[in-house]
């Protein structure tokens, strides 16, 4: 489990203009300026968007010419996944183990 | 976490003795993660950082020695808020020992009071983007 990479994927999530990207790109890959059509904003908002995006594994991001292309990658979704799953066996395990040895500490 | 998240374990102890372990800080910090600050009383603050990812919510229910209920989530981000979720800790004796039964649950949102309706529960919005 990576908490860092479940992290960047969490922030990355949290942004509903970046949400609504996701979905864009869900099934098919877009072109950064097609993308941009669907929101408010400047070009250059919606490339550090995509940016974040990027980073955190969430799309991947193809060139072609001067053109950036951007794809779902729902793989990236694994470290948040995980990092829930992971949570609570682990931790209870720990619980066991020391109240377990505390009480043998003890008698 | 949808459906519920379940994990149960046994420990070889009562439970009056595994109770303090989840409420008493410096007992919980040996467990659940590199500090806490908790006080365990229905709407005392739950916060623990679990490594890199702080979680903060705020207990529901203590009663000892056979349950617990607190609030969970993950300050700042709107999929997980502070408090978006629900952790029970239930304890059953079982001989001398104790099953120990922890549900992890989202909590519903009040749609009309909320903005953020429809994206609380981690793992819906997750499916949701994968599915529309």
């Amino acid at each position: 489990m990576t908490a860092e990479a479940a992290d960047l994927v969490l922030r990355a999530l949290a942004d509903p203009t970046r949400r609504t990207m996701l979905r864009l790109v869900r099934s098919q890959e877009l072109p950064a300026g097609q993308i941009a059509t669907h929101f408010p904003i400047t070009q250059q908002a919606v490339s550090q968007h995509l940016q974040v995006l990027h980073r955190a594994g969430l799309v991947g991001e193809r060139r072609e010419g001067t053109r950036r292309l951007y794809l779902l990658r729902p793989d990236a979704l694994g470290p948040v996944r995980a990092l829930l799953d992971d949570l609570w066996p682990d931790a209870l395990d720990r619980l066991k183990r020391i109240v377990e040895e505390d009480k043998r500490s003890r008698s | 976490m949808t459906p519920d998240l379940v994990v149960t374990t046994t420990i070889e102890a009562s439970p009056q003795e595994v109770f303090p372990y989840l409420v008493q800080p410096d007992l919980l910090v040996r467990w659940l993660g590199s500090w806490v600050d908790v006080d365990p009383q229905p709407g005392g603050v739950f916060a623990a950082d679990l490594g890199q990812t702080l979680v903060r919510g705020s207990y529901v229910a203590v009663d000892p020695p056979h349950r617990v209920v607190f609030t969970w989530g993950i300050p700042g981000n709107q999929e997980l808020p502070a408090g978006s979720s629900t952790v029970e800790i239930v304890l059953r004796p079982e001989g001398d020992a104790t099953l120990v039964e922890l549900t992890h649950r989202d909590v519903p949102v009040d749609r009309h009071a909320d903005h953020r309706q429809g994206w609380t529960n981690l793992l819906g919005v997750l499916a949701s983007i994968l599915r529309e």
